[in-house]
């Protein structure tokens, strides 16, 4: 049916969604690389794509659970049986008036991915992992230059010139997670004279490439940058120009007030990084041509909103703001919508499931979506009562795992589940399948069709990829996006009119003047080529409602957080006695982290090809005053988990932490023969439980801890 | 002297084993319905050296494939005469058709590159992708290396391109046919 050769489609290895090449022979996948009309570039995770394709693991058919939940008994039944037992629940609920209590976790591939469509049409909500990674972030930038909320928006290291400085605030982007193409970048970049500077409590990859690493205390980058804004604004080093004709007025002279005590020697008490390389840091600021961050882990902390105001005050005052070199601002491409569009819905009637109990505290919160991470409360407070799950993997990688686990075998007074009906697609066996009481057999990115162009990570909304079959599917596989379409006739035949999900991307591509047949014969990919840049200048305003940069968070002037906080992260500030090491989780180029569906990819946990072990990184220093030696098995515990996993010593963490990887653990399948580990997340409380400041005003991930470590 | 190589710049090295797994999928040697992992074959390697005490520590990262030795003691030891270097081309050559599975070649090699096929009983290795340059294209390691860490040439034509970009050869490594560079 499909033809030979190098066909352009795209990965899906990981969420940043490569363009690639893959090499079909006889009607086999055979090699993948990345697709020179694209950024050329495909990493180690997409090379091992062929392996989740072919292997023996795949899921075939849809199966029932028929043991109890978590138990993994399951029995093969029809695609048929499948759709009713779904289409049965959800009309129950929507015929109760509940329908809002519907979720579906998923990674969307567009703002517009047909799963997303069919939850707008039942009248559920959205559920993903997309915003609370770096939420604070994105909501900081919204809230300070309007920016469109794209997810992860990390600079654009080609265009950094000679002399730039490229600045990495707990970020690791040679784990390729904005583009297989990022790392040869920041290296081109550097050599062409621009520097690379790590801030980080860990020496990574990225730290051996650097011109200057600076070991941090975690969540210590809020205060770290407050102490550069102090030196660059004191000592008069800002962009006057560009802050005099883009700052709303008034707000230079509040900023100048609250900075006046950050000063680089109090700064340095909080962040631990020496007062004179926080002004070392300032003067390289005020001479570089250009300066951007990236942050990821720093910005998933209890503190992530004051980081993210810190962060944008320094772009602002530096005038970094869509230069090259700078912060891109982002925006998307005009695709054409698919009349009629369902709505979303009321999100102030209905609320958040994550809100629960809080709601009335959630006034200033308005973000679309919600965290996964919620739904364990929810599913306790009764607000969640049908889960569906998609490229996700709650059971192992969100934060309170364990919490998760818990609550969706929990009980109401007539011994059913509290939690009605709980959905998985999936490629291979997972962690949250072993929940599920739907599995259905999802397909690989070389099975399937998807169109990308927002909120694809390195995308910055200006062009589009088709992710289009290369073989046949393996057994009764059905692509997600193709079983809702179908269950969405079905249901709701007003909103899926259209044919397939084939004439459903060509309706969209038609607001480019472009057609899926039209992007095949054309390498696979859209883009008018430029990002653009200083956007702002063109439009003669932000996208605020001053029309200006508000630096000034006016909004919270009732709770007293107009201006961040330069403190550590809550979850660092409390406990430090009993639990005296703080937990830094970090992520690798060989494992999709969050995601199941290379977890179990039998190359990627290869100890030559991938990574097979995940122990505990300890300093010596600290080794040496808890007595444990190189290899010793020890309990890391928190408030509310605990774990047993072996030391590695290694003098690439700062003293006082305890390094583990991200998402890592999996029991399910091959890769399990490697030998039993465990993931970040069963030490992390559910964050639902554990309702913050933070949260309230949308920086809502609570990704570490503190811990203690014992023999 | 003709001798195909392959130049490794530390500088631009991650570690990331895109290489690895690339050339296990050209090669076709991994069976990706049933490998276990840690029981797979591979042509290359990713090695690493930390040095220093924190705070100041350096660390580099570097592939490790068949160095296509001068005097290549693998074929020394093979008594049938299965293993050989191309004259045309300086490739070091396993012929899988002579070779009758006794293992002598995997324990001399200096460098521990040599695989050996337990089902069909054969040891086999990197032939520095001989299939694609003989016919103009790099080496496939070359070609997906994800930060252009990797070059492919001619050696001495190699060594020219390291002076001109400033990078020195770390001789200690670079003993065979493939180099190792470094900024100076």
């Amino acid at each position: 049916m499909y033809q030979d050769g190098w066909i352009p489609t795209v990965c899906y290895q990981c969420k940043a969604e490569c363009a690639i090449l893959a090499r079909v022979e006889n009607g086999v996948v055979k090699e993948v690389k990345g697709n020179p009309r694209g950024r050329g570039k495909a990493c180690v995770k997409g090379m091992a794509g062929i392996t989740s394709l072919y292997s023996s693991e795949r899921l075939k058919h849809p199966m029932k659970r028929v043991g109890e939940r978590g138990s993994g008994k399951f029995e093969r039944i029809t695609w048929d049986e499948a759709m009713d037992i779904m289409e049965t629940k959800l009309t129950e609920l929507r015929d109760r008036g509940e329908a809002h209590k519907f979720t579906y976790s998923m990674f969307p591939h567009s703002v517009t991915d047909p799963k997303w469509r069919f939850v707008n049409a039942a009248g559920g909500f959205i559920s993903t992992g997309l915003p609370h990674c770096d939420s604070g972030k994105i909501m900081a930038m919204m809230h300070t230059f309007g920016c469109f909320p794209n997810h992860h928006i990390a600079p654009m290291y080609h265009t950094v010139p000679k002399g730039g400085l490229m600045i990495l605030s707990g970020r690791h982007p040679f784990g390729c997670l904005d583009d297989a193409a990022v790392p040869s970048y920041i290296l081109d970049a550097k050599e062409r004279g621009a520097k690379l500077i790590v801030i980080d409590p860990i020496y990574r990859t990225e730290a051996s490439k650097a011109d200057w690493w600076i070991p941090i205390k975690p969540g210590g980058d809020a205060s770290l940058f407050l102490g550069v804004c102090n030196y660059l604004l004191l000592n008069d080093l800002h962009d006057k120009k560009f802050c005099d004709k883009w700052v709303r007025e008034g707000d230079m002279d509040g900023l100048m007030a609250y900075i006046k005590d950050k000063t680089p020697e109090a700064m340095s008490k909080i962040c631990e990084v020496p007062a004179e390389d926080i002004i070392k840091l300032a003067k390289m600021v005020a001479e570089a041509p250009s300066a951007c961050i990236d942050a990821f882990k720093s910005i998933m902390y209890g503190n992530a909103m004051d980081w993210g105001q810190a962060w944008s005050i320094f772009l602002v005052i530096t005038g970094n703001l869509d230069n090259p070199g700078g912060q891109p601002l982002p925006d998307i491409a005009p695709m054409a919508p698919v009349e009629p569009v369902p709505p979303a819905p009321d999100v102030t009637e209905l609320g958040y499931h994550r809100s629960g109990n809080n709601r009335e505290k959630f006034d200033n919160y308005n973000f679309f979506l919600q965290p996964t991470w919620y739904a364990a409360q929810a599913i306790k407070d009764d607000t969640l009562k049908v889960f569906f799950a998609s490229e996700c993997n709650p059971a192992m990688s969100e934060m309170g795992s364990g919490e998760w686990r818990k609550a969706v075998t929990m009980k109401d007074e007539n011994g059913d589940y509290k939690l009605e009906l709980l959905v998985v697609t999936e490629i291979m066996p997972s962690e949250t399948m072993k929940w599920a009481d739907l599995v259905l057999p999802d397909q690989t990115n070389f099975e399937r069709w998807e169109l990308l162009y927002m909120p694809w990570w390195y995308n910055f909304g200006h062009g589009t990829a088709l992710c289009q079959p290369v073989v046949d599917p393996i057994g009764e596989s059905r692509h997600a996006n193709r079983v809702f379409i179908e269950l969405g006739k079905r249901m709701f035949p007003e909103y899926f009119a259209f044919k397939d999900d084939v004439e459903y991307y060509d309706i969209e591509l038609s607001g480019v003047g472009m057609s899926v047949k039209q992007l095949q014969e054309n390498g696979g990919l859209w883009s008018p080529g430029t990002a653009g840049f200083r956007k702002y200048e063109d439009d003669g305003k932000f996208n605020t409602s001053s029309g200006k940069i508000e630096l000034e968070w006016q909004m919270y002037e009732d709770i007293d957080q107009k201006w961040p906080s330069p403190e550590l992260p809550l979850e660092y500030r409390r406990g430090e006695d009993e639990f005296p090491f703080i937990l830094v989780n970090f992520r690798t180029i060989f494992l999709n982290n969050t995601g199941a569906w290379s977890q179990n990819n039998a190359q990627l946990r290869d100890p030559v090809s991938g990574l097979d072990a995940n122990p505990c990184l300890l300093n010596p220093i600290d080794a040496k005053k808890l007595g444990v030696a190189d290899g010793d098995t020890v309990t890391m515990a928190s408030s509310t988990g605990s774990v047993e996993v072996p030391v590695m010593l290694t003098e690439k963490i700062i003293p006082g932490c305890a390094g583990i990887i991200h998402g890592f653990g999996q029991t399910m399948g091959k890769v399990a023969s490697r030998g039993k580990w465990i993931g970040d997340n069963e030490l992390i409380a559910d964050a639902g439980s554990t309702l913050d400041e933070q949260d309230m005003r949308g920086g809502e991930a609570h990704v570490s801890t503190r811990v203690k470590i014992y023999k | 002297m003709r001798q195909l190589s392959i130049m490794v710049d530390l500088d631009r090295c991650i570690g990331c084993k895109t290489c690895i797994v690339a050339c296990r999928n050209h090669h076709e040697i991994i069976d990706h319905e049933n490998d276990q992992p840690g029981a797979m074959a591979n042509y290359l390697r990713v090695e690493s050296k930390l040095e220093g005490t924190y705070p100041e520590l350096r660390e580099d990262y570097w592939v490790v494939m068949c160095q296509h030795c001068k005097k290549y003691p693998c074929a020394k030891a093979c008594e049938y005469d299965a293993i050989t270097k191309d004259p045309q081309t300086g490739i070091v050559l396993i012929d899988k058709e002579k070779c009758t599975g006794c293992g002598e070649c995997i324990e001399k090699c200096p460098y521990n590159v040599i695989q050996f096929n337990k089902e069909d009983l054969y040891a086999h290795k990197c032939n520095l992708c001989y299939d694609r340059v003989t016919h103009g294209l790099d080496p496939v390691c070359v070609e997906v290396c994800l930060t252009g860490a990797l070059s492919f040439g001619e050696k001495e034509v190699l060594l020219m391109q390291a002076e001109a970009k400033g990078k020195q050869v770390i001789k200690k490594m670079s003993t065979q046919s493939i180099i190792y560079v470094k900024k100076a």
